[in-house]
């Protein structure tokens, strides 16, 4: 199965604009210095914040279930508590930017809701707070710009994290189209030496490479000389479903089989000979059975309804 | 419900399919008969999937749903900002193709729509304008 290009994704924040946006929230150089003068506090309250943090989470059952073993939630622990710790680092370059791209993929992974995420850094500022206002090495101004540049940096944080949520779950949705797509074009052999493919929806460009390659591969496999293509739950044929139609086709030709289109419904025809299109050289019928019948013929099988004998 | 419309983007092939989407619920809310709608969405089809192949710029669809006493029909522009069509008479000609490929899209839409126009500037863009009429159920 080929992959598809996922890398351009208009969700994720890369590390270009993250410039851009720390100006957008007017995050500069005095909030870095503001940061700074928090971070003895940190690092000294640090274990303190981890155990209330997790106490808290203990309380609801959405989030202990994530929570897991005595070791998993160890680790757990230790990760939150760099991860607090480099809030106030000082340091906000490209290390600190995919540590923060890094929550958002792996929250998505396994499963835990941005509501949760989001809630949590409520949290946090709750437990932070007093420490900024309270504490008498502040005055009242440093105090305010403690709490601002804070404020700013937690949401460039839920920024990054959000849109790498939203990018995973992309990925998923790409990931899954995909395989619809395989699964909703399947080639089966349905006698000797006859493959059907019954097509679902409309024949666009991406689908067509690998609804021919299948067809292809199983008329090999199954050295079938007739593949008959269902066409009835496809809702309508415009010039690039017909050309694709016909490229398969020919494809098949080459390979010494031959294609009978089933399926085509009144409307299709009508629409086929208003756009011109002739299909004069192909056999086609209405429906799977008599395709599949005119396919007998040719292979000189006869079907016999034994209850009539 | 009358004088309703809208409009679709035509940036990426997933916003032909949308297109087709969508006509086929408003022309099928709006009440033509199946065989209309086919023929609808495969004028929609064709038109906006030149707009994606050929022009070299974004487009867009605008849509209108029109009445008159008796009938229903809808009135639906292609327009976008790529590289024109120099011999719009030319382009129209079934079989004639600048891709390679049938060249019957215009020629198609025509006969399937009750009327089509189209204008066009070379290195300007393209739009082109369909109406259908059905009875009204
Ligand atoms: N929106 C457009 N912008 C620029 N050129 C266009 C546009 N639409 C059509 N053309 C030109 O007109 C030609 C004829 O269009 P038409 O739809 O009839 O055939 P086609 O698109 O080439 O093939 P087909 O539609 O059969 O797959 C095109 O090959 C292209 O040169
Ligand atoms: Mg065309």
């Amino acid at each position: 199965m080929k992959s598809m290009e996922h890398s351009h994704s208009k969700y994720l924040s890369n590390f270009d604009n993250w410039a851009e946006q720390k100006r957008f929230v007017d995050f500069t150089d005095k909030d870095v210095e503001f940061l700074k003068k928090l971070h003895p506090f940190a690092v000294e309250y640090a274990d303190t914040f981890v155990e209330k943090l997790y106490s808290h989470l203990m309380t609801f059952s959405e989030t202990k279930r994530f929570l897991g073993d005595e070791k998993t939630l160890m680790r757990l622990k230790l990760a939150q508590k760099s991860y607090f710790i480099d809030l106030t680092s000082g340091e906000y370059g490209k290390e600190y930017f995919n540590s923060r791209i890094k929550v958002g993929i792996v929250h998505q992974r396994i499963g835990l809701s941005p509501r949760i995420y989001m809630s949590t850094y409520c949290y946090y500022m709750q437990l932070i707070i007093p420490h900024i206002y309270g504490n008498p090495a502040f005055d009242a101004d440093t105090a305010k710009g403690i709490f601002s540049a804070l404020y700013k940096i937690i949401n460039l944080d839920q920024e990054l994290a959000i849109s790498a949520y939203i990018h995973a779950t992309d990925e998923v949705i790409s990931r899954q189209t995909e395989e619809i797509l395989e699964m909703s074009t399947p080639v089966i052999q349905i006698w000797e030496g006859v493959v059907a493919a019954p097509i679902i929806g409309m024949l666009d460009s991406s689908r067509t490479q690998q609804f021919m390659e299948r067809l292809l591969e199983t008329i090999v496999t199954t050295n079938s000389p007739v593949a008959l293509i269902d066409i009835t739950g496809v809702p309508q044929i415009d010039t690039a479903t017909a050309q694709h139609l016909i490229d398969t086709i020919n494809a098949v030709k080459l390979l010494g089989s031959q294609v009978i289109i089933t399926g085509v419904r009144p409307v299709i025809a009508q629409t086929l000979v208003h756009l011109g299109i002739d299909l004069s050289g192909i056999v086609t019928r209405p429906t799977m059975a008599s395709g599949l019948k005119v396919a007998l013929d040719k292979l000189s099988i006869k079907v016999i309804d034994s209850s009539k004998e | 419900m009358t004088n309703e419309s809208g409009e679709n983007p035509i940036q990426t092939e997933g916003d032909i399919v949308t297109c087709r989407k969508l006509i086929r619920n408003v022309t099928s809310a709006a009440g033509f008969g199946m065989t209309d709608v086919t023929r609808i969405v495969t004028a929609v089809s064709e038109l906006a999937r030149n707009v994606y192949v050929h022009s070299g710029s974004e487009g867009v669809m605008r849509w209108q749903i029109l009445d008159k006493p008796g009938q229903i029909g809808i009135q639906l522009e292609f327009e976008d900002f790529g590289v024109g069509i120099p011999d719009i008479n030319q382009a129209v000609e079934a079989g004639f193709t600048t891709a390679g490929s049938m060249g019957m899209g215009l020629s198609g839409v025509k006969r399937l729509m009750d009327s089509m126009t189209i204008k066009s500037d070379v290195d300007m863009g393209t739009t082109v304008s369909i109406t259908k009429w059905g009875r009204a159920k």
